[in-house]
């Protein structure tokens, strides 16, 4: 099997015009990562300007209501407020050393958006964000960021004015533009190399999440679980526990109004493989074989399919994904706040949910080593309007 | 029998003329309305025909076929209800040589397997997957291999393709599809600073008849290349002019037999 694949899944499905740049991109990837000097300055900026390392944090009174114990992965101390800056610093990085001098990126919630305006104007490069229509309108307080950042913002308006769509126009913009324009794309999903790529520059999560709780159990956690939308934050989270076969580790997909409404973002669970965005994955479809709209409160796990190493990971067993939905995840984000003053992003409440479901059935002396993506201060008007009892804006 | 599409080029070929191709959307208006407009073709000497089965999310094309794509799947166009068409046509009479345009998740979909025997049932001559680039064709190919009555899988090849070029075009079959411009379909007619000089590499390495097309309007758009290449493909230009014209079957007629005469004069 090529390394273009993870079992069945994976690939490069985009059109003939980039198969040259993907090509001209991986060698790039391949030997940038291998380059001491690259690898280097990597660490810096992530050290020096993102704020590594994240604590992992011993939920206290999480762990004494509910039993094993709980620890957190504060990827929401990140500079801009989650995990997408790691994978972005790293991209950018390889933009520049490529000779490229403009960034295009797709966002949904606007956080990733955010994380490439960002490091953009530390590069000094110039930023084009797609972003749908329906997101702007929905996401405004990012939208602002970005443009503060110096980035165009572009609005998408094509099939659902969503991620989705957004992703489309930045993959034909880029097949137009790629000798001056490096697609930094934010999920784990997209062509090979991008899901490697995004792997390869989100590993520094568990790499860093198992030595701490290395040090301070002087063991692995039985379970290790994150969200998964695209799957950035939790194939990073899960990267360095692989091989560990004796720790489960779980995604966490967003079941929206629950699975059985036929709202929600479960790939995983109700999607078929299907080709989108240069990959073959798991994929949420109608009955003709076109892309059907996830739904799900989360603006960031709010996408119809999912990495292809997640799709490889669940299909050999490795990983067990679940689903967890709206109404379940909120409850955990209200859990969290008042039980240990951090308001998480809905994304990242999702696993939490999961968390406190999975947590009646361990012992005491077990615990849940849990990736907490990003911080919700982007959802305060999602949260104020769901609570409020006003449904919610998306 | 042979192929529509490889007997039609070698007609073209001896009678020395340059191939005249459109494209358009499955479906528009209607599917009745549609039928119509592959017969007026046919009729005003369109040499073959691009059907585009409408996807959802198409990343090859620009904002013209996008939303005629988005348009046709409201009607309620699918691939099977584009299979029936073709089929019915066939049944009247209609030989113009019909060329799908879709995506690989339709395909995928409805299982490679029975794609390639609805196909063949129907009259579909050649496929075009815009996002199946030739890495990731092994398992269509083996599929249509299997039967010789199988459409041909036509090869595109990019401003940017070069050291691929042999790679793509050692095999193919029907025409070579040359993308004259960078990007998505449908842009206007800035062509590839130095696409005159790419279309002879292809030529030169090609055995079969190459079809230069994205961004074309009108005949005089292809005359600086026409000593090069052996047809052209007119897609987005066309749809705009069958909206414009609420798809008047005579104004297509007009527009076709038009630019036919004059790509040959």
């Amino acid at each position: 099997m090529s390394s273009a694949y993870y079992g069945q899944f994976g690939g490069q499905y985009v059109s003939e015009s980039l198969m040259n740049t993907l090509k001209e991109l991986e060698t790039a990837f391949e030997e940038a990562i291998r380059d001491e000097a690259f690898m280097k300055e990597y660490h810096y900026y992530l050290k020096e300007y993102v704020g590594r390392e994240t604590p992992l944090y011993l939920a206290q009174r999480l762990t004494e209501k509910y039993g094993p114990r709980i620890y957190l992965k504060r990827e929401d101390l990140n500079h801009t407020g989650a995990h997408k800056i790691n994978n972005v610093i790293g991209q950018i990085l390889l933009a520049k050393r490529m000779g490229k001098t403009k960034v295009i990126a797709e966002t949904g919630a606007g956080q990733h958006g955010v994380a490439t305006a960002t490091g953009a104007a530390l590069f000094n490069m110039e930023c084009t964000v797609y972003m749908g229509s329906e997101d702007i309108e929905r996401q405004h307080l990012n939208v602002m960021r970005m443009e503060m950042l110096g980035a165009k913002v572009v609005s998408v308006q094509s099939g659902s004015n969503t991620l989705k769509d957004a992703t489309n126009e930045a993959i034909r913009t880029w097949a137009k533009k790629a000798e001056d324009t490096f697609y930094v794309i934010g999920s784990a999903v997209g062509p090979h190399p991008y899901p490697k790529m995004v792997k390869e520059f989100q590993k520094i999560i568990s790499i860093e999440a198992k030595r701490q709780f290395l040090e301070k159990e002087g063991r692995l956690p039985e379970v290790v679980m994150a969200c998964v939308g695209g799957g950035s934050n939790s194939i990073g989270m899960f990267a360095d526990f692989l091989e560990e076969k004796e720790v489960e580790l779980i995604g966490v997909e967003a079941a929206g109004l629950g699975i059985e409404t036929g709202k929600h973002a479960s790939a995983m669970a109700l999607g078929r493989p299907g080709t989108l965005h240069g990959m073959k994955s798991y994929l949420l479809q109608d009955d003709n074989g076109n892309v059907q709209l996830a739904h799900s409160i989360s603006a960031g796990l709010d996408y119809p399919g999912v990495g292809p190493e997640h799709a490889y990971l669940k299909e050999s067993g490795r990983v067990q994904y679940v689903s967890i939905t709206d109404d379940e995840a909120m409850a955990a984000l209200s859990e969290l706040c008042r039980l240990e003053g951090i308001i998480p992003a809905i994304e990242s409440a999702h696993a939490l949910a999961y968390a406190l479901k999975k947590a009646k059935i361990m012992k005491k002396e077990e615990a849940i080593l849990l990736c907490l993506s990003g911080r919700g201060d982007k959802d305060a008007h999602t949260i104020e309007a769901y609570f409020s009892g006003r449904g919610y804006l998306n | 029998m042979k192929n529509r599409i490889e007997e039609k080029l070698e007609h073209i070929r001896e009678k020395g003329e340059k191939a005249f191709i459109t494209y358009m959307t499955c479906g528009l208006p209607d599917m009745e309305g549609c039928g119509q407009l592959i017969k007026a073709q046919e009729e005003a000497g369109t040499d073959i025909l691009e059907l585009g089965i409408p996807f959802s999310d198409p990343v090859a094309d620009g904002p013209v076929i996008q939303a005629a794509s988005y348009k046709s799947i409201e009607l309620g166009t699918n691939l099977k209800s584009s299979l029936n068409l073709v089929e019915t046509v066939r049944k009247e009479g209609c030989e113009i040589p019909i060329v799908f345009m879709m995506y690989f998740n339709t395909i995928l979909y409805f299982g490679i397997e029975n794609f390639v025997k609805a196909c063949i049932k129907a009259g579909v001559d050649g496929v075009i997957v815009p996002d199946l680039p030739f890495e990731e064709q092994k398992q269509l190919q083996d599929e249509l291999s299997r039967n010789e009555q199988s459409p041909i899988l036509i090869q595109l090849v990019s401003p940017v393709s070069r050291d691929r070029i042999p790679m793509l075009l050692e095999n193919a079959r029907g025409f070579v599809y040359c993308v004259s411009s960078m990007g998505v379909t449908g842009q206007a007619a800035e062509f590839h600073r130095d696409v005159l000089d790419y279309l002879k590499q292809v030529k030169e390495v090609s055995k079969i008849p190459v079809m230069m097309g994205f961004g074309i309007r009108t005949y005089e758009d292809v005359l600086p290349m026409k000593a090069v290449i052996d047809g052209c493909i007119v897609g987005s230009h066309f749809i705009n002019l069958l909206e414009e014209h609420e798809y008047d079957v005579n104004a297509a007629k007009e527009y076709c037999s038009s630019f036919r005469k004059g790509l040959n004069m």
